[in-house]
């Protein structure tokens, strides 16, 4: 049963609402230069944008709607559902660039791998705030979340998904490093992470996962592929000078070209077109999302709502971080979309939930505010 | 339910209404560390803004130069392959250019019109011109779709000069195999082809993308890795209409490196052209006793390289696959059959080693042998009459052998088999390589599911049980022999020089075992094999060359049991069920240092039908040494059969 709390509307987060329209504005007009001339047959890139936000805005109002306390007893159900799908989409999945990540719903291919991010955040801020410790963590305390983490980890690094397995380790650690934990619990994890590391290394990876991986921290041993990519990307950003070239004027053709992998480099034509004005005002406005999601979990009422806000505000922010230093040359590629702003259905309906349980953090501040049906 | 509560904190939750802070101390310290969280984020808001002033405005008006119409083009430059020459450095397989037609999607003002004017310059259909673009959908724009190889100079020169006419297309040099004695050691020097969607996946990115050409097969694959060299590239700028404008910089491919074979193009073309006069199929190998390099290795039929440039149809690869004759198929190590006669020099040591037989033991052959109640036939139905081991060795009595084989039991024979170095692999530098089988009691229980039958030992002590060897086996065991016991592992590469000309890799023997303290009794045998050659009665007389010794042993590896064909005249036999002829030997007989073997598939005697092929090339190989004539002809001698049959 779900009762309309009147507090519910008035602690609507109207800031937050709007800092995630006004992203999703620059993102939609940004595509629609990105994937001009149109080129392919079937809808154009934007288009499909525009019915992929709907519907994760669909998704978004569903978040909103129950209190974020039920996460805690859904918390389990969705971790299995989770794992279920990855491991689906491991055997029936469609292979995509070689890859098994797809499971193809019709209307929408699911990238369980996406979900999966969301059900961390879920599962180890609801362990987190079940388990408190003020004095820090051991690592014995950290086990339960460890061997949570490692399940899905596993299978999306099988599929292979570096990115996405990456961005699990990364959520992970930032979880457990803002709860806090003892000096000698980071002793034994960074030394357990180095071991498992050259284990892998040494028995698991086959040969051409290692190649992966070797690029990916060389980029310049594969000039045609990712290097080019981010030359051409550099030169797009450069160009954009001052005040850019102006919205559809942007002359970097090859950005034009949209398969999957390039929807990474959104923000270049962004740089392009707009120049560092535009660019400063969008990446302003960006952090400023970031930031407001962390003045949430400030105000938080609970331990759960905290750690559920930053897990969310951890999410976005990492991938950020890690494609706009992409972008502009600091990393190599590693196919880390930018939130809110890259095309791909997917990523869009994860981030969309994420803020959507942003938002119920948000709303339901105050104690009391039907912690209980 | 709160989950504080559960928790048993110090402090108790007091449900007041609307309380804004929650008096909650460890609520607390977890919001205070947001701070810190805050600052990293502003952190990287600010390294991100420093980067973008970077890009923009500091280096903005270079970068805006470099974007106003310009794109940089990085190409791969390909690497020339490295050669592949014989022992004396004459070249099998060397390059040459090849100007292949490119477009570049991305550089085209208008692909449309590109290819309608292209079409008739190339010779090439609009249509097909389009699938080709269309096969590259997948790929970057800004990646090269091939439209035509290796133009000719006309094309080229056309080309060049009116290139602005065609925005978007290029011309790439693309060096290309040479073979210069056209299908020699097909089967072992192998092939070149684009690299499949599988192979590139396992493949190391940095050195292979999707438009190469590697080795799929023989030394070319095997030694990929020597032979590729690094790709160049080179950086230029291209203005908005796709024109090349300037080079920014090149990166000189390396060639890759050279191989130096074992193998003498002499002795090769003239085993081939042998197996090739009677369209027989087989194989030849030959080697030098006491270093394992392979001088000869023809597979016949040989697969045909030009089938294979530029991707085999459909059609032909089920035609090459069905083809009887089986050319894709390296007949040196990858077939096996029954040793025949040939192994009667194994049966001979093992009766030796293990006593049970010296060299004045003799047995009378009348025709045949009774054992059980079966009886056993010579090959000789009219007996050999009193036979020593030379005699036995060299007129190949069955007789003889049934008996030494009953008395040192299958296993003996496997045991001794497996050190001259049968039914394992030599690991020789070639695909796909068989074990073949030296059976034993064990193997029939494990495999066969059956006792071993004492009559069988027989069998397979005259070469036609269930034993199976490779033509490279055989030759590898006839070196052993030659040698006084070494089995030296084959080789196949003499030098490997890298493009400064140091030498990376050279050739050493290498010994895989050796068979001590038993010269005396390969001495015994190798006076048996002179026999087979030297001898008035020997069943290969018809080799022998004036002026050197050799020493021999002929074989015949039944197919079917030819009972039904007896008394056929051998012409009236099917092909496909004929015998296999064997001929292995080495010369010269006092200071071996070739062995040859060589197998007809369906060749019925080895005397006949295998021996001139190994007398043509001991007489290439030792002309103008030891006083042997060249003669350039071989008169086949039809002499008597010598086959062991088993009724």
């Amino acid at each position: 049963m779900i009762r309309i709390d009147r507090r519910l509307i008035e602690h609507f987060d109207v800031i937050l609402l709007l800092l995630i329209f006004l992203v999703c504005i620059m993102a939609f007009f940004n595509l629609y230069s990105a994937s001009f001339p149109p080129r392919v047959s079937g809808l154009p890139p934007y288009v499909k944008q525009a019915y992929f936000f709907l519907m994760a805005f669909g998704a978004f109002l569903f978040v909103i709607s129950f209190d974020y306390q039920k996460l805690h007893s859904w918390n389990y159900p969705v971790y299995v559902t989770v794992i279920i799908l990855l491991i689906l989409a491991e055997t029936i999945g469609n292979t995509a660039g070689g890859a098994q990540r797809w499971i193809n719903l019709g209307f929408f291919k699911l990238q369980p791998s996406e979900p999966a991010k969301l059900m961390l955040i879920i599962t180890l801020a609801s362990y987190f705030s079940r388990k408190e410790l003020t004095e820090g963590y051991s690592i014995k305390d950290l086990i339960v979340p460890i061997v949570l983490t490692a399940i899905p980890f596993v299978l999306i690094l099988l599929q292979p998904d570096l990115g996405t397995a990456m961005m699990l380790g990364i959520i992970f650690v930032s979880m457990a490093m803002f709860v806090r934990l003892k000096m000698s619990t980071y002793i034994v994890m960074g030394s357990l992470a180095l071991g498992l590391g050259i284990f892998a290394w040494e028995k698991v990876l086959r040969p051409y996962q290692k190649q992966r991986i070797w690029t990916f921290l060389d980029p310049e041993q594969d000039p045609m592929g990712h290097g080019y990519q981010v030359l051409q990307s550099k030169i797009a950003v450069g160009s954009g000078g001052k005040f850019g070239k102006g919205y559809m004027e942007g002359t970097q053709g090859h950005l034009h070209f949209l398969p999957e992998r390039h929807t990474d480099f959104a923000f270049s034509v962004w740089g392009e077109e707009w120049g560092f004005a535009g660019s400063a005002i969008f990446i302003g406005t960006y952090f400023l999302l970031i930031l407001w999601g962390l003045y949430v979990a400030m105000y938080a009422k609970d331990r759960f709502g905290v750690l559920l806000a930053f897990g969310v505000v951890a999410l976005i922010f990492w991938q950020a971080a890690i494609n706009l230093c992409m972008v502009l040359g600091f990393l190599p590629v590693v196919g880390i979309p930018l939130p809110l702003f890259s095309y791909g259905g997917s990523s869009l309906m994860t981030t969309m939930i994420g803020l959507g349980i942003l938002m119920n953090v948000r709303m339901r501040r105050f104690p009391n505010s039907l912690s209980k049906d | 339910m709160n989950p504080e509560d559960e928790t048993g904190l110090k402090l108790a939750f007091k449900e007041i209404e609307d309380i804004e802070e929650r008096d909650d101390a460890s609520l607390d310290l977890l919001k205070k560390r947001l701070l810190g969280v805050a600052i990293v984020v502003l952190f990287f808001f600010v390294i991100i803004i420093l980067r973008l002033w970077t890009l923009q405005i500091t280096d903005g008006p270079e970068y805006e130069k470099r974007s106003y119409g310009n794109r940089v083009r990085i190409r791969q430059i390909a690497a020339p392959r490295g050669h592949i020459l014989d022992r004396n450095g004459r070249e099998i397989v060397t390059n040459r250019p090849s100007f292949d037609v490119l477009l570049i999607q991305e550089d085209s003002n208008d692909i449309g019109d590109v290819l309608k004017r292209l079409s008739p310059v190339l010779g090439v259909d609009i249509n097909d011109l389009w699938t080709k673009v269309r096969e590259a959908a997948g790929n970057p724009r800004y990646m090269p779709v091939r439209l035509k190889e290796d133009i000719d100079w006309q094309t080229l020169a056309y080309l060049e000069n009116h290139n602005r006419e065609f925005s978007g297309i290029r011309i790439e040099v693309q060096p290309v195999r040479v073979y210069h004695y056209e299908d020699l050691a097909a089967n072992t020097i192998g092939y070149l082809g684009a690299i499949s969607k599988k192979e590139l996946d396992e493949s190391d990115k940095s050195i292979y993308s999707g438009e190469d050409i590697i080795g799929k097969k023989g030394i070319e694959r095997l030694r990929e890795k020597d032979l590729r060299g690094k790709k160049g590239q080179s950086y230029s700028e291209v203005d908005a209409k796709g024109f090349e404008q300037k080079q920014l910089e090149k990166v000189e491919p390396l060639s890759g490196k050279e191989i130096r074979l074992t193998l003498d193009v002499d002795l090769q073309q003239i085993a081939e052209s042998y197996m090739a006069a009677g369209e027989k199929s087989g194989a030849v190998v030959v080697m030098e006793v006491n270093t394992g390099r392979l001088l000869v290795a023809v597979s016949a039929p040989s697969i045909r390289i030009k089938e294979f440039i530029g991707g085999i149809s459909q059609e032909q690869w089920k035609a090459l696959l069905d083809n009887p004759k089986h050319p894709l198929i390296n007949k040196v190590v990858q077939a096996t059959y029954p040793p025949g006669s040939t192994y009667k020099m194994v049966t001979a040591l093992t009766g030796l080693a293990k006593g049970a037989i010296d060299e004045n033991t003799g047995v009378f052959c009348p025709g045949s042998y009774t054992f059980g109640n079966r009886t056993y036939k010579c090959w000789r139905h009219s007996g050999h009459g009193a036979v020593s081991l030379n005699r036995a060795i060299g007129e190949s009595c069955d007789v003889y052998f049934y008996q030494v084989g009953q008395r040192v039991g299958v296993d003996a024979l496997s045991e001794y088999a497996m050190k001259l170095g049968l039914g394992a692999k030599t690991g020789v530098e070639m695909e796909y390589e068989k074990e073949g089988l030296a059976p034993t009691k064990k193997w029939k229980l494990k495999n066969r599911k059956a006792k071993w039958q004492d009559g069988e030992t027989l069998s397979v002590a005259i070469g036609q049980g269930y034993n199976l060897v490779s033509p490279l086996q055989v030759c590898v065991m006839t070196s052993a022999l030659a040698n006084g016991g070494k089995v030296y592992r084959p080789k196949l590469v003499e030098q490997v020089v890298d493009l400064e000309g140091t030498i990376v890799e050279n050739f050493a023997p290498e010994l895989v075992s050796q068979l001590p303290g038993m010269e005396k009794y390969f001495k015994l045998i190798r006076k048996g094999m002179e026999e087979v050659v030297q001898g008035k009665a020997g069943t290969a007389r018809n080799v022998a060359i004036e002026g050197l010794r050799i020493a021999g042993k002929t074989g015949t590896a039944q197919v079917v049991r030819l009972a039904q064909y007896r008394g056929l005249k051998e012409s009236a036999i099917p092909y496909e069920v004929r015998d296999h002829a064997w001929f292995t030997c080495y010369a010269p007989a006092d200071n071996p240092e070739i062995a040859v073997t060589v197998l007809v598939e369906h060749g019925l005697h080895g005397g006949s039908g295998a021996g001139p092929i190994a007398r043509a090339i001991l007489n290439q190989y030792f002309h103008g040494k030891l006083d042997v004539k060249a003669t350039g002809k071989v008169e086949p001698v039809i002499i008597d059969q010598d086959d062991g049959t088993i009724e």
